[in-house]
């Protein structure tokens, strides 16, 4: 019926998976033995065999020249974040009209990112990474380590509500074996992170914003000085412990 | 800004014409179709309605500055909505070109560096270190690059990305050679040193062998500095022209008199200025060979008349024809022939250019074929034509003519006397000039100008006359159309009334029909009365009798 288009409008549950046009699990890794600290974030594809993790782990250690006991933490860490992705694959989820917001608030090296923008739960072909290279050509950052981040930053909080997503789902089919008459439009507000979509959306409202919001939706890049970048640094390893 | 005062003041953008679709008001199938998920109602997020917002709070953006380029975390701070959608739409107006069509181009987005750097382009010439440019890809003989020559003037030869003006130009610029010795000026010639092409020795120099250090005779090349030095002087402004043409008027061939005129360009300058000229030939016979044909014999005067006398429409490309064809005529056969010599009788076979040139271009190129004497003698001739009808050029042009004709005539009978020598020609010259300018009592400007008006006026009667073709050919096209119209309607005419026909035999028909229904339901009820059974309207009188049955 639809074949063409990448969203799906319905309201029947649709099989676990990242809603974007390839299905990567965002991992995010901080270790930390003997005092010396290892943090990444990356995108993993679910479908490759577990024996890369292994493979990967090594390579990172030997090209980070970090001790071998990294080794072992990192194969574990990825393959416990692989494992909760893979329980929820095999459930429904409901998408229904979602429109989530999504916020970007992060620092790569010495760029500091803030942003703010809604994004289509129902649309599966979308992609983080072209969002942020359109996302780095039209602001001109060159740091090519902050598309990435910014990627990550994305698939992290869509995983996050396609979690909550199957969970609604779930909690509605065990409250409906209770109940009758149960409601289907909880599953569109699941969680809150839904966007009131009559009240932006209906005949009267614009998606023209006014302008005086449109300060709130810019994107904000700052570029900070090192000594910027270390202050913070610590700052945030306080904030840490 | 006046935008802002003037309320009918609208801007105009350019959209390429492939997008010509676009209107504001309305959405279009190619809109529909590349973004179908606004036009299938599958989400109350993606309506018609609001795809056209998007599209044109997008446009209206762009156009706010139509020469920046509008980018996409621009506009998608403004809209609501899923931001791979609002991408989608952006990208779909840029690849139409409704937007940043004009604005700046970048670099693709693979080869994007960011930032200023990418502004920041080095150019290298030649190959890059440690790289060997070979002929064939064994060989170990280096390639060089082609020697840069930089050459004069502004297009010609390789000129390297990294030219500067000085060297495009510097040999434009007119530059006084100087002796490498002996500092002197070299005007006429000089030579310069093979091996380094600045370094110019004078003609003294080089005769008394003053080379300057390390160099022999053969490492020097002779460049005539006249000729060089000719083209340089290329640049012909208006009046200097106008000043060569008057003093060529007034002085005919004399060349070292008409430089001296025209104080700024040499001799040979002028000549080859005029010979450039469209007209410049005719400007060789003005001084002196007009008298030469006007008045040879009578017979060839007057069959000139006559034949510029029929052809009096402004067809003066067939009156150029027309005498000379004559002229060259007349000459075979006349053995008195003037020195108008041999090229004439080439010209009996003179192809009429396309005749759907204009008039001028006939005329120029007509007189670039034939001699210069033949062109002036033409030019007379339909000067002569027209004064025919206007008293005012006669007035200018006869005058002359007298004194031509005085001269000419003295001319022409020294000419039959002896065969033309050289001092001959000088002195028949001399006082040609002196007749000429004696009787020019009209100024060579103001004939010009009668001249060109008459050209001028003859191609606009043509244009006239063509212009009132094209009108008769377009009522008879309007008037052929008119016809078949009225021919259609009659056409129209005979189908409906033969429609009318048909349906008269079917009316009649149909009465038919119904007057044998009715004669078949009459029979039907005598049938009835006659059986006995009454109809309800009939029973009173039949029940009366009943009682009488007993």
């Amino acid at each position: 019926m639809k074949s063409h288009s990448a969203w799906s409008g319905s309201k029947n549950p649709v099989k676990f998976r990242m809603p974007t046009g390839e299905n990567l699990v965002p991992i995010r890794l901080d270790i930390e033995i003997d005092g010396q600290r290892f943090r990444d974030a990356f995108t993993w594809n679910p479908s490759d065999p577990d024996s890369e993790v292994v493979v990967f782990a090594k390579r990172t250690a030997r090209d980070l020249k970090l001790p071998p006991a990294f080794v072992t933490q990192i194969a574990q860490s990825i393959q416990s974040q692989l494992g909760d992705f893979r329980s929820y694959e095999g459930q429904d989820m409901y998408t229904g009209e979602k429109i989530v917001p999504i916020k970007v608030d992060l620092r790569v090296n010495n760029t500091l990112i803030k942003d703010q923008f809604f994004w289509d739960l129902n649309n599966f072909e979308s992609d983080p990474e072209e969002f942020a290279r359109t996302f780095c050509k039209d602001l001109g950052i060159d740091d090519p380590e902050v598309g990435p981040a910014i990627a990550f930053a994305i698939r992290e909080q869509l995983y996050e509500i396609a979690i909550q997503n199957v969970s609604s789902a779930r909690e509605s089919r065990i409250s409906k074996k209770g109940r009758r008459g149960f409601e289907h439009s909880l599953p569109s507000k699941a969680g809150g992170t839904g966007l009131d979509l009559m009240k932006l959306y209906g005949f009267r409202s614009s998606v023209v914003r006014k302008r005086k919001e449109w300060d709130v939706y810019e994107p904000i890049v700052d570029k900070l000085s090192n000594e910027e970048v270390s202050a913070l640094e610590a700052k945030e390893e306080r904030n840490a412990q | 800004m006046e935008n802002s005062q003037d309320p009918n003041f609208k801007e105009l953008y350019t959209i390429p014409s492939h997008s010509r679709w676009f209107s504001w008001d309305d959405i279009h199938e190619v809109e529909r179709y590349s973004l179908k998920e606004f036009f299938d109602a599958s989400s109350i997020t993606r309506t018609p309605k609001i795809y056209k917002e998007y599209r044109d709070f997008i446009i209206s953006k762009y156009r706010e500055d139509p020469n920046r380029r509008l980018t996409f975390s621009e506009v998608r701070k403004a809209l609501v909505g899923d931001v791979s959608l609002i991408h989608k739409v952006f990208v779909f107006l840029e690849s139409w070109n409704l937007i940043n069509f004009n604005a700046v181009e970048r670099e693709d987005d693979d080869d994007y560096v960011g930032g200023e750097d990418k502004w920041n382009v080095r150019v290298e010439e030649g190959a890059p270190y440690g790289v060997k440019v070979v002929a064939n890809p064994n060989s170990l003989k280096p390639v060089l690059p082609p020697p840069v020559s930089v050459s004069g003037g502004g297009n010609g030869g390789i000129v390297s990305p990294l030219a500067s003006f000085k060297d495009r130009y510097g040999e434009l610029v007119k530059k006084k050679l100087v002796c490498g010795n002996c500092k002197g000026n070299c005007d006429l010639g000089c030579y310069e040193y093979i091996k380094d092409r600045n370094y110019v020795i004078c003609l003294e120099c080089f005769k008394s062998e003053n080379y300057g250090e390390n160099k022999s005779a053969g490492d020097f090349k002779f460049i005539d500095c006249t000729l060089s030095n000719g083209n340089l002087e290329s640049a012909w402004s208006e009046a200097e022209t106008l000043l060569l043409l008057d003093s060529v008027l007034k002085y005919g061939d004399d060349w070292e008199v008409v430089a001296q005129h025209v104080q700024t360009k040499t001799k040979l300058d002028c000549i080859s200025k005029l010979i450039q000229l469209p007209f410049g030939e005719l400007m060789f016979g003005a001084g002196n060979s007009k008298p030469r044909l006007w008045d040879t014999s009578d017979s060839v005067s007057s069959v000139k008349q006559v034949n510029l006398d029929s052809s009096e429409s402004p067809e003066i490309s067939k009156t150029v024809k027309a005498p000379i064809s004559d002229v060259s005529n007349e000459n075979e056969q006349d053995e008195n022939a003037e020195d108008v010599a041999t090229p004439q009788k080439r010209l009996c076979t003179v192809r009429v250019s396309d005749a759907s040139n204009s008039l001028m271009k006939q005329v120029s190129g007509l007189s670039m074929m034939v001699g210069p004497h033949i062109t002036s003698s033409a030019s007379e001739a339909a000067v002569a034509a027209l004064c025919y009808e206007n008293l005012c050029p006669r007035e200018i042009f006869e005058v002359n003519d007298d004194g031509s004709h005085k001269s000419g005539l003295s001319q022409n009978e020294r000419q039959r006397a002896s065969p033309a020598k050289d001092s001959d020609m000088e002195g028949r010259y001399e006082s040609d000039i002196q007749d000429t300018s004696s009787t020019n009592a009209i100024p060579v400007a103001l004939r010009m100008r009668a001249a060109t008006a008459t050209a001028l006026g003859a191609a606009a009667a043509r244009a006239k006359l063509l212009a009132d073709q094209e009108d008769r050919v377009l009522e008879h096209q309007v008037a052929t159309i008119v016809e078949m119209q009225v021919k259609k309607l009659q056409r129209k005419m005979r189908s409906i009334e033969d429609l009318e026909l048909i349906m008269e035999n079917e009316h009649v028909r149909k009465q038919e029909l119904a007057d044998s229904l009715l004669s078949k339901r009459v029979n039907v009820l005598k049938k009835i009365f006659s059986a006995g059974i009454s109809r309800w309207g009939d029973c009173a009188p039949v029940t009366t009798h009943a009682p009488a049955v007993p």
